[in-house]
C-alpha cells in the first residue's frame, strides 16, 4: 500500500525498522523533557524503555502514538518516522495514527461497559467489522490473543471493570489488539499487578512479538531482561544507551547505564 | 527531512475515508452544538444586562425644574410652617410662564408638572432658614414622573393623544419651560439617599439599603459563629457514628430546601410563636441567617480539610492538645477559605427575596429603619415592589435598583475571588 | 436595659478573665507548677460566666412577650371572659399600639389603664432581667474563682465548654430542620381539621377564597392542590427542556473542546449567571421574555396570555444552565484520566471519546444533579411570583397561564395574616407538600452523586 522510496529507509541498513526517532525534543511548557533522543524500533520485536522515574521514558514513548496531544502545554520537536511517513506531518491524523500505534497503560481502564463492548470498541469506530458475526470474530480472536477468552468466554457481556487486575489488564491488551495496530505500546503495564498476573502478562507480550512491534516501558529491570530484545536506558531525558538487552544488562558502554543496573542510582 | 513529505502519508493521512469523514462530522456537530449553547447563554447574559442598563440608566438621572420662587408672607407664616401654602407659592411662581393658564381645573394641571414633594423640600428649606420668608428664592424641585418620562423620550408624541397620559397642551407646557431654560438633568441622588415613596420621582432606596444592611448583619452574626462552630465539631471532633452521619445528611438537605420554606418556617415560629415583630430586619436576618449557615458549614469544611494532616501531626507531636491544634494552628489556614465562603453566603442572603416576602418585609414604608427591630424592606423586596407597580417611573427604578444590588453582589464576589486568589495556598 | 444587662455581662466576663488569669500568676509565681497555663484559668472564668448567663438572656428575651401577655390578659379577665380568642387579640393590639404612644381616637379608661400596666411590667422585666444577670454573673464569677489552684485542669475544663459550644451549633442544623417540619405539620393540622384530607390530595379545583363573614359559608373556596401541583410540573419541565440540553451541552465543550482562553471566560459568565438573584430573574421576564413570546405569538396569530408557563419556565431555565452546566461539567472532569487515554488510544476522536466513554461514565453524576435542579425548579418561587399566573387551571398547555405552589404559598401569606382562617394555614399546607417533594427528590439525588464520586475516588 506503500512503496515510495524514502529518506529512513536510505539511512539505515537493517530493513526492518518499524519506527526511527530523530533529535526528538520534548518540552513541558518551558521544561526540556526530552532531549535529543535517536531511536530506531524494529519489528517484530519488544523494545524496554528503562530508567529512573521521571527520566522521560513515558513522555517518548506516549509521542510515539501523538498521546501528547492532548496535553496543552506539551511541544514536540524532531522527526519520529513510522514505517518512513513522519506521523508529526500535517496530513497525517492522530486518531488513525493510532488505530496503528495500540497503547495499554498503567492502570487497566476498562470502560464501564461490558468485555465485549471494551474490545469491540476499536473495530467499531473504526469501521473494522462488516458484520456482526465480523466482529464476534474479531472479539474472540482478540480476547485468545491476550489469553483471556477461556475466562471471559462465559461472561462477555457483564462489565469489564467487574474482572480482577490481571484480567483487566489483558482485557486491555485486546482491546488494544482488536483495532489491528502495528504497533503496540504499554506503559509500565505490570506496575499494578500481582506477581502472578505479570507473569501471565509477561508471557503474552513474549507472543504478542510475533505479530507486532511492541514497546515496553518497565520500572523493573528484571521484567526488561524477560521480555525485551533490544533495551533503550533513558536518564534524566536523555537516551543514553541503545541495543541488545543482553549487552546492555552484562555489559553496558555508558558508566550511568552501568550505576542503574547495579542500583547506585534510581 | 524534507522529502519524505513530498509523499503524501497514506494509511495515517487525515483526508481518508468516507468513514473518517462521517467520523469528522460528528466532532464536529458536537463542537457546533457545544459553541451554540455557550452563546446561547451568553446571549442570554447580554440581554439581561443590557436590558437592565438601557432601562435603568434612566433612573439615574432626574428631570428638575428651577424657579424662583417667592415666600410670600401672607402664604406662609414662621409660626406655623406646617400649615404653610406652600403649594400655592409654587403654583404661582410657574403661572410666571404661563400669565395665560386660567380655571381651577387647569391649574391644578399646571400645578402637577411639580412633583407632590416639591412642596415639602420647599417648606424644609424655609423651616431650616425661616428669614427666607418675604425673599424670593430659587428652587430646584423634581418634575413628576409623566413629565419626567416626557423629558427621558419614554412619551412617543406623535401617539394619539387619548394613549397618552399627557394632553397636547401639558406638553405644550413643559417645552415652553425647557425652551427658557428651567428644565435640567442633574445626576439622581435622591435614588439612594431618599426612602420609598409612592411617587417613582421622590422613591429612593435608602430604606432598602438600610434595611439590608441590618438583615445581613444580624445574618452575619447568627450563622459565621455557628456555621463555622458546627464545621469544626464535624470535620474535626465528631466521632463517625450514626448521630454525625444524620447531622451531615441534614445539612446538606437544608442547603437545597427551597427557601421559601424557611420563610414558612419564619413565619410560623419567629413571628407567630415567639412574637416577634413583623417586617423588621432582626427577623429578616434571623431567616436568612438559617439558611446560610449550611452554605458556611460547607464551605468552612472544606477550607479545613484543604489543611493537610502533616500540620497536626507536626502539632500534636509536640504535645498539643485537639483543641489548640484546631484553633491554634487548622483554623487559621483555613480562615481564608471560610471568609470566601461566607462571603458569598452573604452575598446569596443579600439576593433572597421570597423568605423576606412572608416576613413582611415587603411593606411600604417611607422611612429608614433606625434600629433592627423597625419595619423596613430589604433591597430585593424592594425591587419586587417597585416591579410591582404601575407607574411607568417604577420600570426604570426597578432597573437601576437591581444595578444597585448587582453592584454589591459583584462586589462581595470581587473580594471572596481576591481572598482566595491572595491566600489560597498549594499544599 | 437588655442593652444595659448585656454591657453588664460583658463587663463581668472580662473581670472573671483578668481576676482568674492574675491569681493563677500569682500562684506559679509563688514557685507552684500550674497544670494549666494561666490564660485558661481566666478563659475558664470567661466562659463560664458568659454562657450561662447569654442563655439567661435569651431564654428571657424570648419568653418575656408571652408571660407579660399573659399577665396582662388574667388582669382583664373580668373584661375578656366569654371573648372569642380572635376579639381578645385585636383588644390586647390594642392595648400595646396605646401603649406604644400610638392613640386613635378615644380608648376606653380600662384600656389606658391597661396600657400603662403593661408598660409598667415591661419596665418591671427589664429591671429584673439586669438583676438577675448581675446576680449570675457574680455568682459565677466567684464559683470560678474559688476554683483556681495549682492542679485545677483549667485547660480541660475550657476545651470541655467549648466543645460543648460546638456540639451546640451542629444540632442547630438538626433543630432547623426540626422546626420547619414541626411548624409546617402544626399548620398543616390545623388545616386539615377545616379541610378534609381527601380533598386538598385528589382536589381538582384550587380557589381559595377567604370567609369574610363566618357565615359566609358560600366563599370556603376550595382546596385541591392538583392544579397547583401540575403547573408548577408544567413550569419545571418548560425549564428543564431548555437548561438540560443547553447545560449538558456547554459542560461538554468547556470540559473537552473549549480551547483554554474560551473555558477561562465562559466560567465566570456563567458564574455570574449562577449568582443572579432570582428576584432580577423574574424582573428578566415580565420587562423582555414575556412580552417578546407575547409579540412573537401574535405574530404567528396565537393569542398568548401575558403570563405563560412558557415565559417562567424559560426564564427558570437560563437560571438552571449554570446550575446544571456546573454539575455535568463536575461529572465529567470526576471521570478518570485513564478512561479518556484509554479512549484516545484506541484512536478514538475526541467526539466519540465524550459520547462513548466520558458520557455515559458521567451519567450518574448528571443525573443527580438534574433532579438537584427538578427541586430548585419546583421550590423556586421569585420568577414565578411574579411571571407566572395566579389562577390554578388543569391544563399542559405552556402557552396557558398556570399557577404553581410557590405562588400560591406568597400570594396567600403577603399582607396581614392571621392564623386561623384556611386561606393561610392553605400556605402551610402547600410548603408541606413543597418541601416534603423537595425532600425526596434531594435525598435521592444527593445519594446518587455521593455514591457517584465514591465510585471513581
Amino acid at each position: 500500500m506503500y512503496d515510495a522510496p524514502n529518506l529512513a529507509e536510505s539511512k539505515v541498513t537493517q530493513d526492518n525498522i518499524k519506527i526511527a526517532a530523530r533529535k526528538v525534543q520534548v518540552y513541558y511548557d518551558d521544561n526540556h523533557a526530552i532531549k535529543d533522543v535517536d531511536v530506531d524500533i524494529l519489528d517484530n520485536t519488544v523494545t524496554a524503555f528503562i530508567g529512573p522515574s521521571g527520566c522521560g521514558k513515558s513522555t517518548f514513548l506516549r509521542c510515539i502514538n501523538r498521546m501528547n496531544d492532548t496535553i496543552d502545554i506539551c511541544r514536540v520537536e524532531g522527526d519520529i518516522l513510522l514505517d518512513g511517513q513522519d506521523i508529526y506531518d500535517k496530513r497525517v491524523d492522530p486518531v488513525q495514527l493510532r488505530a496503528k500505534v495500540g497503547m495499554v497503560f498503567q492502570k487497566p481502564n476498562p470502560f464501564p461497559k461490558s468485555i465485549y463492548d471494551n474490545v469491540a470498541y476499536g473495530p467499531r469506530i473504526h469501521g473494522l467489522a462488516r458484520t456482526k458475526a465480523d466482529l464476534d470474530e474479531i472479539v474472540e480472536k482478540s480476547l485468545r490473543r491476550a489469553a483471556l477468552w477461556n475466562e471471559a468466554k462465559d461472561r462477555l457481556d457483564q462489565p469489564g471493570t467487574g474482572l480482577s487486575g490481571g484480567q483487566q489488564q489483558r482485557l486491555c491488551i485486546a482491546r488494544a489488539v482488536a483495532t489491528a495496530p502495528e504497533v503496540l505500546l504499554m506503559d509500565e503495564p505490570c506496575s499494578a499487578l500481582d506477581p502472578i498476573a505479570t507473569a501471565q502478562v509477561e508471557e503474552l507480550i513474549d507472543e504478542l512479538r510475533q505479530d507486532y512491534s511492541v514497546v515496553i516501558v518497565t520500572h523493573s529491570m528484571q521484567q526488561a531482561a524477560r521480555v525485551s530484545q533490544k533495551t533503550a536506558f533513558f536518564h534524566l531525558g536523555n537516551l543514553v544507551e541503545y541495543g541488545d538487552t543482553g549487552t546492555i544488562f552484562t555489559n553496558p558502554e555508558d558508566e550511568r547505564t552501568e550505576s542503574y543496573i547495579t542500583g547506585r542510582i534510581g | 527531512m524534507t522529502d519524505h513529505s513530498a509523499t503524501p502519508p497514506s494509511s495515517i493521512a487525515s483526508s481518508g475515508s468516507a468513514l473518517m469523514k462521517k467520523r469528522n462530522r460528528h466532532q464536529k456537530v458536537l463542537q457546533g452544538l457545544g459553541i451554540a449553547a455557550i452563546s446561547f447563554a451568553a446571549l442570554m447574559l447580554f440581554i439581561l444586562i443590557s436590558s437592565l442598563v438601557s432601562t435603568g440608566y434612566k433612573a439615574f438621572y432626574q428631570t428638575h425644574i428651577q424657579l424662583e420662587v417667592f415666600i410670600d408672607p401672607e402664604q406662609i407664616s414662621a409660626d406655623n410652617l406646617q400649615r404653610g401654602n406652600f403649594d400655592d407659592v409654587l403654583l404661582d411662581s410657574l403661572k410666571v410662564y404661563f400669565p395665560d393658564v386660567e380655571g381651577r381645573a387647569n391649574l391644578r394641571k399646571l400645578e402637577s408638572i411639580l412633583s407632590n414633594g416639591a412642596q415639602f423640600k420647599l417648606r424644609d428649606r424655609v423651616q431650616a432658614d425661616p428669614s427666607l420668608i418675604g425673599e424670593t428664592v430659587t428652587v430646584n424641585v423634581p418634575v413628576s414622573d409623566d413629565y419626567d418620562q416626557l423629558a427621558k423620550g419614554m412619551v412617543d408624541r406623535d401617539s394619539p393623544a387619548n394613549q397618552r397620559k399627557l394632553s397636547d397642551i401639558q406638553i405644550g407646557w413643559f417645552d415652553t419651560l425647557d425652551e427658557a431654560g428651567a428644565i435640567t438633568q442633574p445626576i439622581n441622588w435622591a435614588l439612594l439617599t431618599n426612602a420609598d415613596s409612592r411617587f417613582p420621582e421622590l422613591a429612593g432606596l435608602k430604606g432598602a439599603l438600610v434595611g439590608s444592611f441590618w438583615a445581613l448583619l444580624v445574618c452575619f452574626l447568627i450563622s459565621f459563629p455557628l456555621g463555622i462552630g458546627a464545621a469544626i465539631y464535624l470535620e474535626e471532633f465528631a466521632p463517625k457514628n450514626k448521630w454525625s452521619d444524620l447531622i451531615e445528611v441534614n445539612i446538606n438537605n437544608l442547603a437545597a430546601v427551597p427557601s421559601v420554606v424557611f420563610g414558612l418556617l419564619a413565619l410560623a415560629v419567629f413571628i407567630g410563636w415567639f412574637g416577634m415583630p413583623r417586617s423588621a430586619p432582626l427577623v429578616g436576618g434571623m431567616t436568612l441567617a438559617l439558611m446560610t449557615m449550611p452554605t458556611i458549614i460547607i464551605a468552612t469544611r472544606a477550607a479545613l480539610k484543604a489543611v493537610p494532616p502533616s500540620i497536626r501531626e507536626a502539632a500534636l507531636g509536640v504535645g498539643a492538645s485537639k483543641h489548640q491544634v484546631v484553633f491554634g494552628h487548622v483554623l487559621p489556614l483555613a480562615m481564608p477559605g471560610i471568609l470566601t465562603g461566607t462571603i458569598i453566603g452573604l452575598a446569596q442572603a443579600l439576593g433572597e427575596t421570597a423568605p423576606l416576602l412572608l416576613i413582611g418585609m415587603n411593606a411600604f414604608i417611607t422611612s429608614a429603619p433606625d434600629s433592627p427591630l423597625d419595619s423596613a424592606t430589604a433591597l430585593p423586596t424592594q425591587i419586587f415592589i417597585w416591579a410591582d407597580s404601575p407607574e411607568r417611573g417604577f420600570v426604570s427604578r426597578t432597573s437601576a435598583a437591581i444595578l444597585v444590588l448587582l453592584t454589591f453582589l459583584i462586589a462581595m464576589n470581587a473580594i471572596a475571588i481576591y481572598l482566595r486568589s491572595k491566600f489560597e495556598r498549594k499544599w | 436595659m437588655t442593652t444595659a444587662a448585656f454591657l453588664c455581662l460583658l463587663v463581668l466576663s472580662i473581670v472573671g478573665y483578668v481576676w482568674n488569669r492574675q491569681a493563677a500568676s500569682a500562684i506559679r509565681n509563688g514557685g507552684a507548677r500550674l497544670h494549666s497555663l494561666t490564660g485558661f484559668h481566666g478563659f475558664y472564668s470567661l466562659l463560664m460566666i458568659f454562657v450561662p448567663v447569654v442563655v439567661l438572656i435569651l431564654l428571657w428575651l424570648v419568653l418575656e412577650g408571652p408571660v407579660i401577655d399573659l399577665v396582662l390578659k388574667s388582669g382583664l379577665s373580668d373584661r375578656l371572659d366569654g371573648l372569642s380568642t380572635g376579639e381578645t387579640q385585636l383588644i390586647v393590639a390594642e392595648i400595646k399600639s396605646i401603649a406604644g404612644g400610638s392613640i386613635f381616637g378615644t380608648p376606653e379608661q380600662w384600656k389606658l389603664d391597661a396600657a400603662e400596666r403593661y408598660n409598667t411590667l415591661n419596665v418591671r422585666s427589664g429591671q429584673l432581667l439586669l438583676v438577675a444577670v448581675l446576680a449570675m454573673s457574680l455568682a459565677l464569677l466567684f464559683f470560678s474563682r474559688r476554683k483556681v489552684a495549682a492542679e485545677f485542669r483549667a485547660r480541660h475544663g475550657v476545651e470541655r465548654i467549648v466543645s460543648g459550644l460546638m456540639i451546640f451549633c451542629s444540632v442547630v442544623a438538626v433543630f432547623v430542620t426540626i422546626g420547619i417540619i414541626a411548624s409546617l405539620m402544626f399548620e398543616t393540622f390545623r388545616f386539615f381539621e377545616k379541610v378534609s384530607v381527601a380533598e386538598f390530595l385528589f382536589g381538582t379545583n384550587w380557589e381559595p377564597q377567604i370567609p369574610l363573614r363566618e357565615d359566609q359559608v358560600a366563599a370556603e373556596g376550595a382546596f385541591g392542590w392538583l392544579p397547583v401541583m401540575l403547573g408548577t410540573l408544567v413550569i419545571t419541565v418548560v425549564a428543564l427542556l431548555l437548561a438540560v440540553p443547553i447545560g449538558l451541552m456547554s459542560a461538554i465543550y468547556l470540559n473537552e473542546f473549549a480551547p483554554r482562553r474560551v473555558r477561562s471566560i465562559a466560567k465566570p459568565f456563567l458564574e455570574i449567571l449562577a449568582g443572579v438573584p432570582t428576584v432580577v430573574y423574574g424582573f428578566f421576564a415580565i420587562l423582555v421574555v414575556a412580552p417578546a413570546i407575547r409579540s412573537f405569538g401574535q405574530g404567528i396569530g396565537l393569542d398568548v396570555s401575558p403570563n405563560t408557563a412558557l415565559a417562567a419556565g424559560s426564564v427558570m431555565g437560563i437560571m438552571l444552565i449554570p446550575f446544571i452546566s456546573s454539575f455535568a461539567d463536575d461529572a465529567l472532569s470526576a471521570v478518570p484520566q485513564s478512561l479518556r487515554d484509554g479512549a484516545l488510544g484506541l484512536g478514538a476522536t475526541r467526539a466519540e471519546m465524550m459520547t462513548n466513554v466520558l458520557f455515559p461514565a458521567a451519567i450518574p453524576g448528571i443525573v443527580g444533579g438534574v433532579l438537584l435542579a427538578v427541586s430548585r425548579a419546583i421550590g423556586e418561587t421569585m420568577i414565578v411570583v411574579m411571571a407566572a399566573g395566579l389562577i390554578a387551571r388543569m391544563t399542559i398547555n405552556p402557552l396557558d397561564s398556570v399557577t404553581t405552589v410557590t405562588v400560591q404559598i406568597v400570594t396567600l401569606l403577603i399582607g396581614d395574616t392571621s392564623f386561623d382562617n384556611p386561606k393561610t394555614l392553605a400556605a402551610f399546607a402547600l410548603g408541606m407538600m413543597l418541601f416534603i417533594v423537595t425532600l425526596v427528590i434531594n435525598i435521592f439525588a444527593l445519594r446518587i452523586v455521593r455514591k457517584y464520586r465514591e465510585a471513581y475516588d
